[in-house]
């Protein structure tokens, strides 16, 4: 483009400068028509190239933190020994270790956007190596480009929490709830999303996904598929400065066990019951969630935006006797599958103030087993650690360096179920009071 | 440990205490090149009466100035095209506030040929056709036989966004198409050139000559002026914008009102656009 101004700008005086005859004058202005022409076609091609690049968006972020905790993984406490503390707070912390600095997510993310067509792929590189996180495609129908279809490897579509992006989360981490239900957010599948682009209709959305439901990225491992869902709205009231979103959202899935030791929690006695039928082992088992959410932002004169999000989710979670995770299938394990009816929530309170700071409070809590109490827990009836439940309230500050950077302080106050004072099992001692898990995060991040 | 927790909570609090620090009496203002001249125009005037306050122009373009928003690197963000959702969404994630739109200005979105050029009056479907690069010789149009050469906008302009949204219905721009740095570029860009075509506001129409425009081929042809703009009657009328994050307050909500009152309205129709009422 700067040549071919410079072309026009220069034009004149290479014609003043022609004082020889008319057919010289002649040749030198089709020369330089030529030239001109040939600068256009190639603006033309670079145009074009440069129009193809453009819809290239790489982005990332990296999130690089120190740790600090009052716990030590390993040591005796109340007569037992201490749990690893950070196990929600960005990973477990090693034996005898009560500091660290990692870097907590370091993703690189490449997005093609075709407008009508996506793709995209995303990378996780930290300490621990290099994972996919995203690897998707997605097309839009033409014609009302009202669905949209995407296959691959993606955030699973269920509440809010998942595809809320960890770089713009304040909290450093996922609730409890939410880390121990979707471990990684995402998983392989596909699905097909409704969002209306104009009238009343744009205010609602839909969106409903078909999943391998092994957890994450892992490949299929029996033949169940699992399908996740949810129906969400959005209400803006413009002259108040408010807008209330939410949804409903349901998970309907089989595990497949890998055992024939089946653990069901009995209505009557309240304790474990265990079935053995030989046809357990291969047979398929219920997960399901339903869960529903709400987010309100509300602009608050002078001092800023303020956003106060919660969600709950109850069900029924297929894990193992220790924990409430995900039951993962390997044919012929021999891994008891136990079954518990679970229930959880989180409210997050976000205050913006200024242009650069936020301050936010955060309340979560997770109880796997909602069929015993906490003292019931390590009386005879078989509980474990995996059927204690859990509060953590965190409060923390944001300040927003720029558009790129952050640095976030953030202190979680960890609560666990006291477990019954009269237990002998070893696993439950440290239990019975509030173990030491306090975790203090100092987190910079850089996004692009 | 009661110590350790209080002693945190204390350092998150005077983290935040730094989001007080008072902001000054300085107004910054970014975006819309349709819009800079008008804003310069408000700046001025307003400064002259008010000098306690500084107001800061710069342009770059809706798209630019909205990301200035969204950054927190501007006060007001100045667009000749509505926020699109996912700008209002990363307003939310970031801020938690839904963006204030004001109605500042009316324009109507001219269409320019040089002075010589014998085409008087396009349909708007002949317009989309003509950019799309689907008509490409001026005689398909009624004007002699010559190649038209399309002058565009960068597409972080709000006039190319809405061109493209309102005239094209969504679709590509011709590659042909010179996307020229702003308005003043298109319309001396066409002056010079008798083949020439742009677009651009109302208001910066020297040396070059409107081309009426029509809504289909049965419909009245209009010009852009006051009354066809005010009216509906121009198919090619817009809004010009201001956006903030929050509900104005303090010197910014003075100097919004400011600019909706007659005297700052007068300012609009001085530059060339029309008054909102």
């Amino acid at each position: 483009m700067k040549m071919f101004f410079a072309v026009l700008v220069f034009l004149p005086f290479v014609l003043s400068a022609q004082d020889g005859s008319s057919a010289a004058t002649k040749e030198d202005v089709e020369n330089v028509k030529g030239a001109f022409e040939g600068l256009n076609e190639s603006y033309l091609e670079t145009k074009t190239t440069v129009d193809a690049l453009k819809k290239i968006k790489i982005s990332g972020y990296v999130q690089a933190q120190y740790q600090i905790t009052d716990g030590i993984a390993g040591t005796v406490f109340n007569g037992g020994t201490a749990p690893a503390p950070g196990g929600f707070s960005g990973g477990a912390f090693p034996n005898d270790v009560s500091s660290r600095f990692s870097v907590r997510r370091g993703r690189i993310k490449f997005n093609y956007d075709n407008d009508l067509t996506q793709y995209v792929m995303q990378f996780d590189v930290t300490q621990g190596g290099l994972a996919i996180k995203d690897m998707y495609a997605s097309i839009k129908e033409p014609y009302l480009k009202l669905a949209t279809f995407t296959g691959g490897i993606f955030d699973r579509p269920f509440g809010f929490e998942i595809s809320y992006s960890s770089s713009n989360r304040e909290a450093p981490e996922r609730s409890r709830m939410y880390q121990t239900l979707f471990p990684g957010e995402r998983e392989l599948g596909a699905k097909i999303e409704l969002a209306p682009q104009s009238g009343m209709l744009s205010m609602f959305n839909a969106k409903v996904g078909v999943f391998n439901g092994n957890n994450n990225n892992n490949a299929e491992n029996d033949n169940n598929k699992d399908i996740i869902g949810r129906v969400g709205f959005q209400l803006p009231f413009n002259e108040e400065n408010l807008e209330i979103d939410g949804g409903a959202s349901f998970y309907s899935g089989k595990v497949t066990s890998g055992s024939r030791a089946i653990w069901k929690i009995d209505n009557g006695t309240k304790l474990w019951k265990y079935d053995s039928t030989a046809k357990n082992n291969g047979s398929s088992f219920d997960r399901s969630y339903v869960g529903v959410d709400a987010q309100l932002y509300y602009d608050l004169p002078v001092l800023g935006g303020l956003s106060l999000r919660a969600e709950y989710i109850t069900g029924t979670q297929p894990g193992t006797a220790a924990s409430a995770s995900y039951y993962v299938y390997a044919k012929g394990s021999g891994t008891p599958l136990y079954s518990r009816k679970f229930s959880g929530y989180y409210v997050n309170y976000v205050q913006n103030i200024g242009l650069t700071e936020q301050i936010v409070v955060k309340y979560d809590k997770f109880n796997p087993n909602t069929d015993i109490t906490s003292s019931s827990i390590g009386t005879g009836n078989l509980t474990t650690a995996g059927d204690i439940a859990y509060t953590t309230l965190g409060v923390g500050a944001v300040h927003h360096f720029d558009g790129n950077v952050k640095l976030t302080l953030y202190y979680e106050m960890i609560s666990n179920e006291k477990v019954n004072s009269a237990t002998t099992n070893a696993a439950l001692l440290p239990f019975k009071e509030d173990v030491k898990d306090n975790v203090f995060t100092v987190r910079m991040q850089y996004k692009f | 440990m009661k110590k350790t927790t209080i002693s945190i909570l204390a350092v998150i609090i005077g983290l935040v205490s730094f989001g007080f620090a008072p902001n000054g009496e300085i107004i910054t203002v970014k975006g819309s090149d349709t819009m800079v001249i008008l804003a310069q125009r408000w700046a001025e005037n307003y400064m002259s009466s008010h000098p306690d306050v500084t107001i800061q122009v710069t342009g770059g373009g809706s798209g630019t100035g909205i990301s200035a928003l969204i950054n927190g690197t501007t006060d007001i963000c100045d667009a000749s095209r509505p926020m699109k959702q996912s700008e209002r969404e990363k307003l939310k994630l970031r801020f938690n506030t839904l963006g204030v739109e004001i109605k500042s200005a009316r324009d109507g979105l001219a269409v320019y040929v040089q002075e010589s050029n014998p085409v008087k009056e396009l349909t708007l479907q002949q317009l989309k056709e003509i950019y799309t690069g689907k008509i490409t010789n001026w005689k398909q149009v009624g004007g002699s036989d010559a190649k038209i050469i399309l002058y565009s906008r960068e597409n972080n302009s709000g006039t190319y966004v809405y061109f493209k949204d309102n005239v094209l219905e969504g679709e590509d721009y011709a590659a042909s198409a010179q996307n020229m740095p702003g308005t003043a570029a298109v319309v001396n860009a066409v002056s010079k050139d008798k083949n020439g075509i742009g677009y651009g506001g109302a208001a910066y129409g020297k040396g070059i000559r409107f081309v009426k425009i029509k809504r289909d081929a049965d419909s009245p042809a209009y010009e852009p002026n006051k009354e066809s703009v005010m009216s509906g009657n121009y198919p090619i009328s817009r809004f010009l914008y201001m956006y903030t994050r929050s509900k104005p307050t303090g010197a910014l909500k003075d100097y919004i009102d400011w600019i909706l009152s007659s005297e700052g309205q007068t300012v609009v129709s001085t530059v060339g656009y029309f008054p909102v009422k």
